[in-house]
């Protein structure tokens, strides 16, 4: 059994302890808002926020996060009005939607830390997350936004 | 000297001075070469450069060479091959960002050292780099995984180049001769070169052999190899 | 259901729709199993009043309910299509409910492909509207005694302009349902100043969900019971298996291992063979699959190696190949010429690699299949899946989700019928995963393609003779073992349909045969007849010594529709007398994105300008980049892109279709290469098939022309421009002329 917090909620789960977060997290809790684009680390789809720190939920095994909390695009607002959603929305950035979880949750990350970044630290930060659909420039224009709204 | 490219930010004056003594006065004149250190065309980034796949050589295979220095610069440019290996050289870089696989590509995704060499905002090493190798997914992973300090670049550097970085605690992290071998002995970052899971080649030897070469590098003065020395080149 | 009126005749007549039966809510599939936020096509109940479309029904507490039929992968037509109807049907937007259409032919086609979506279904959807709207009139105005005429459709009410009086349309929705359904000539569609929603930008509905990580893609159906399956798929086409110890992953709790048939001819959509691991969850079935010890027979294909089939393809496009269009002699005019210019250019194979990659849930029972997936042509999926289980098609229900991108890899349903034929094996629903390696290692690939041109110069540096020789294996060989050469259809798309003003032109094609499963991919042949076109023409302004754009200028020549004579021109499944070649529109969008670039303008060293102007899908895209290469690397700063797509519904979308198609471009231009060593291909993921990253993102400046014209495609005649004005950028600020992609092999990126 391994025991953790996800969205603020208590869990235990019966897994593989190997069992990368994303699967355990789709599988076997039921929250498929937290994206497979790649299982290898390279496109960001999967990031979560483990005790607040961006992490890519598929290669993190799920032993990682005993005793920690976890949190994912379904909880990372009560009502889906953290600044950086409310920046999504305004800028109109998905297209299919697919890696936007991951693009919100890397941003969000970015942001608690880096509160006014320039576009040079948004580089930075955001170069794990792809987009095929292209919504890159939208995606920069919103971390702005975001980042001024939350002031 | 540290590199004019590189300047040290974290200099600590009193580790250098207890260093230097000992160590700095030691050192042969560069132009004294090692007979039978070979052009073996330097790799000038560094990467390209791949291992002979022969066992590493430990001090005791350089007992025959009877000068000091040149047994010191023999045994260094037989350390060279871990040094320069990819599994090492590959974080770090003399720029901000990794390097991944022999080929020593630019890593993808792009990550960026950030202020603490452990990745941006969002992007740490740790977001994707376990304590451990993963078997499955293949990513690398050891304890504390992160970028050498700027100041610390060995990428595309010449055994000679790195040889003279080691020496200076500016550029070694602040360890004397003790902490050098030491670090090298039993840091887990530094082990992971020889358990790099998955199909990654390892580095030469093994940790011991490796450190057990430092150690005598140092115990012979310390010598430096000529720049036209290239790892390996006098086993 | 008594509200059913029309036939599916009369409806064909009434408001062109070009097929669809009406027997709406004959499915009565099950239900319990469908995951609520799909929001599928459930059969109108007793509270869908009024449903005079099969896209369209109002209920009556006044919600109206629009389908959605064709699949939404980020191009925005789900939220476009209701627009244009809820416009005409002057409903209120905020009591509009969308619902995703199950695959059925009443519907036309849902093959969500060609960028089709707008430009196919908003005047049926527009009629739709407007005819239900003069239903609702009626209704009201037969309640008041008054005439029609004294009444109008105002924000989801009838309103009688006399006596101020108003019904709701869900009051009105019962009593229209009982009249006559108007002949659509009858009906009058809204003049364009009096629509509301057309041409204003609109967020895509389902932007809440995709913010708050509810909205529900193919990866996403959960169904009790379901198991997860990947499949070891033979690594060359046409393998299958010659051993296999499944005992490791058999030991696993609750892994069961199927070999699955191995497909007969031409590989269509079925699917691959090999084997299949079922597990209880996509971890257990990932090292399950991984356990797995199989050898393979190769087949015919075992040996095929992209480097050495490249050498094959360029020696084919250097001999004479089968004249597609012919104006003039070129041989002559080439002889006659000042100057005589050749180039050869080269792109390779490429994966669509969506985001998401393919995926499929499949639950046979009870002599029927139903399966959720993230489809382009639910319709082509519900025939696959018949066929591959032996079942009548209407044995077979097909819920699209929304999908994580498609790029046409998910208008291929092989991977639902996988789901299918593992449901009726394992006798439970069944989700297939696909990995991102087997999305990279199995798909249907865009052609690599060789292209040989030569061009003939007179003294005053007008462009006298064009020829023009492409060769590459064509997607007709993916459907027949007999296709050996590109199809009209594939020449039509960016070649045969050249629009330039040069009096000796000869358009032909080669020979090739095919080793892998080609397949389209957004925009398809036009992505590389455009980097041909479009590098050649800077060439050639180069040997003149003389301005590219002025070249383009001259070429395009003055505003005309182009003749092609006899020449059959495809021209996107559109008449040429409805759409024709306007070589106006092409230079409109020219000049725009000259002037939006700076053109002329003084670059620094390093720094260069490159433009490339393509019509495509019906639209007419330019593209200008601005690059600046430093210490030998490309990086690319600024991209202006112009479009013309006739009339269009949402410009917010229209401009996100432009910023997409400028990412997917640079991706393919920078990185784009998949490769064949020994039959199998060697890309794994991301690593390995690049794509650009924010990073690597350049301002993106869109430009929409306004236009009047019928509405064209958009979702891929932004991609072709972008790679000819991105290399002859990179011409203009080093000399280098790039003939062969991706700008990664020369190490530009
Ligand atoms: S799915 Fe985790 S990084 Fe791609
Ligand atoms: S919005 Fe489709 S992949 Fe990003």
């Amino acid at each position: 059994m391994i025991a953790f917090h996800v969205n603020g909620e208590a869990v235990r789960v019966d897994v593989d302890p190997e069992m990368p977060l994303l699967w355990c997290l789709r599988d076997h809790l039921q929250l498929t808002g937290t994206k497979y684009g790649c299982g290898e680390a390279y496109c960001g789809a999967c990031v979560i926020h483990l005790d607040g720190e961006a992490v890519r939920a598929c290669v993190t095994p799920v032993a990682k996060a005993s005793g920690r909390q976890v949190t994912t695009i379904e909880g990372l607002s009560e009502h889906g009005d953290h600044p950086v959603q409310r920046a999504w929305r305004e800028e109109n950035v998905p297209q299919c939607g697919y890696c936007q979880s991951g693009q919100i949750m890397s941003a969000a990350a970015l942001l608690a830390e880096v509160p006014a970044p320039t576009d040079d630290q948004i580089d930075q930060s955001m170069a794990g997350n792809v987009c095929r659909c292209g919504t890159y420039d939208r995606i920069r224009k919103a971390i702005h936004r975001a980042s001024q709204e939350q002031g | 000297m540290p590199s004019a490219r590189h300047p040290s930010p974290r200099r600590r004056p009193g580790l250098l001075g207890r260093f230097s003594k000992d160590l700095l006065a030691l050192i042969v004149p560069a132009a004294a070469v090692v007979a039978g250190v070979g052009l073996l065309g330097c790799a000038p980034n560094g990467a390209k450069h791949l291992d002979s796949g022969e066992p590493l050589q430990p001090p005791s295979a350089f007992a025959a060479v009877a000068d000091d220095a040149e047994r010191s610069q023999a045994m260094f440019a037989e350390a060279a091959r871990v040094l320069l290996h990819p599994r090492c050289v590959n974080c770090h870089p003399s720029d901000d960002s990794p390097r991944q696989l022999d080929s020593s590509r630019m890593h993808v995704p792009r990550v960026t050292r950030g202020t603490k060499g452990d990745g941006a905002a969002g992007l740490r090493c740790a977001s994707c780099h376990q304590s451990e190798n993963l078997s499955f997914t293949r990513v690398p992973g050891a304890p504390h995984w992160q970028l050498a300090p700027i100041e610390m670049a060995w990428f595309g550097k010449t055994p000679r180049e790195v040889c003279e970085q080691l020496k200076d605690p500016a550029r070694n992290g602040g360890r004397d001769a003790d902490a050098l071998v030491e670090h090298m002995r039993t840091d887990p970052l530094v082990a992971w070169g020889w358990d790099p899971g998955a199909d990654r080649a390892p580095v030469p030897g093994d940790q011991n052999t490796f450190a057990d070469l430092i150690r005598a590098w140092l115990d012979t003065g310390a010598v430096c190899p000529p720049d036209t020395t290239t790892p390996g080149a006098a086993s | 259901m008594a509200l059913e009126k029309i036939s599916r005749r009369e409806l064909m007549r009434r408001v062109g729709w070009t097929a669809g039966g009406l027997t709406l809510g004959a499915w009565a599939g099950n239900l319990p199993w469908t995951p609520a936020a799909l929001a599928q096509d459930v059969p109108a109940d007793a509270s869908q009043a009024f449903d005079p479309s099969v896209y369209l029904s109002i209920a009556e507490d006044g919600t109206v309910t629009v389908i959605c039929h064709r699949s939404e992968m980020g191009q925005g037509s789900k939220t476009g299509l209701a627009a244009v109807l809820v416009d005409e049907l002057e409903a209120d937007w905020d009591r509009v409910e969308i619902r995703q259409a199950i695959g059925d032919e009443k519907y036309g086609s849902q093959n969500t492909d060609g960028s089709t979506s707008i430009r196919n279904f908003y005047q049926p959807f527009r009629e739709a509207g407007a005819v239900a709207r003069q239903m609702l009139i009626t209704a009201a105005a037969a309640q008041w005694g008054v005439s029609p005429q004294s009444c109008r459709a105002e924000a989801h009410q009838v309103v009688h302009r006399a006596s101020g009086r108003r019904l709701g349309y869900g009051d009105l929705a019962r009593a229209a349902a009982a009249l006559e359904i108007p002949e659509v000539e009858t009906i009058t569609l809204k003049p364009a100043f009096e629509q509301r929603l057309v041409g204003q930008p609109l967020p895509i509905v389902d932007l809440d969900d995709m913010v708050t990580g509810r909205a529900s893609f193919g990866l996403d159906v959960r169904l009790p019971g379901m198991k997860v399956a990947l499949i070891a798929r033979p690594p060359v086409v046409g393998g299958r298996v010659a051993t296999l110890d499944s005992s490791a992953a058999e030991a696993m709790a609750g892994v069961q291992v199927y070999t699955l048939p191995v497909p007969e001819g031409a590989p269509g959509f079925q699917p691959l063979g090999g084997v299949a691991v079922v597990a209880p969850d996509t971890w257990t079935a990932m090292r399950a699959r991984r356990a797995l010890v199989i050898t393979w027979d190769d087949g015919p294909h075992g040996g095929y190696d992209t480097e050495a089939y490249r050498q094959t393809l360029e020696v084919t496009a250097r001999q004479p190949g089968e004249p597609v269009r012919v104006v003039g002699n070129v041989d002559h005019a080439l002889e006659g010429a000042d100057q005589r210019h050749e180039a050869d250019y080269y792109a390779p194979h490429l994966a669509q690699a969506p985001m998401e990659p393919p995926c499929a849930t499949a639950h046979v029972h009870d002599g029927i299949c139903e399966a959720w997936a993230p489809t382009q042509n639910p319709q082509a999926a519900q025939s696959q899946v018949a066929a591959t289980l032996g079942f009548e098609v209407a044995q077979v229900t097909i819920h699209v989700t929304l999908l994580g991108g498609g790029f046409g890899r998910k208008s291929k349903p092989d991977f639902i019928a996988e789901a299918a034929w593992l449901s009726q094996e394992v006798g439970a629903p069944v989700q297939v995963v696909w990995t991102r390696g087997d999305d990279l290692r199995h798909g249907y690939l865009h052609a690599n393609s060789a292209q040989h041109l030569e061009a003939g110069l007179s003294a005053d540096g007008k462009v006298v003779a064009w020829r023009h020789r492409t060769v590459f294996p064509s997607i007709s060989t993916t459907f027949s073992a007999d296709a050996k050469a590109p199809s009209n259809g594939e020449m039509g798309l960016g070649l045969a349909d050249l629009p330039f003003d040069i009096p000796n032109l000869a358009i032909e094609r080669g020979e090739a045969r095919a080793h892998v499963r080609i397949g389209w991919l957004r925009s398809v042949c036009n992505i590389y007849h455009a980097f041909a076109i479009g590098s050649f023409i800077d060439e050639l302004a180069d040997r003149a010594g003389r301005d590219p754009l002025s070249l383009w200028q001259e070429l395009i020549g003055p505003a005309r529709e182009v003749d092609f004579g006899e020449v059959e021109i495809s021209n996107y499944g559109q008449p040429l007398t409805v759409h024709p070649v306007d070589t106006g529109r092409l230079r409109r969008v020219l000049d725009a994105t000259a002037e939006d670039a700076g053109w002329g303008r003084d670059m620094a060293t390093g720094s260069g300008l490159g433009i490339s102007v393509h019509r495509s899908f019906l639209s007419y895209v330019a593209v200008a980049a601005a690059v600046t290469v430093t210490a030998g690397k490309l990086r690319v700063d600024d991209v202006w892109i112009t479009i013309d797509c006739g009339t269009y519904v949402n410009p917010d979308r229209v401009r996100a279709q432009m910023e997409g198609s400028v990412i997917y471009g640079l991706s393919l231009a920078f990185y784009g290469a998949i490769e064949a060593k020994d039959g199998a291909i060697v890309q794994q993921n991301f690593g390995d098939y690049r794509v650009l990253r924010l990073h690597e993102t350049p301002r993106i400046h869109v430009r929409l022309m306004p236009s009047q014209g019928l509405p064209a495609g958009v979702g891929e005649p932004g991609v072709p421009p972008v790679t000819p004005a991105v290399t002859n950028a990179l011409f203009a600020a080093t000399g280098e002329r790039v003939r062969e992609l991706p700008l990664s092999k020369a190490g530009w990126v």
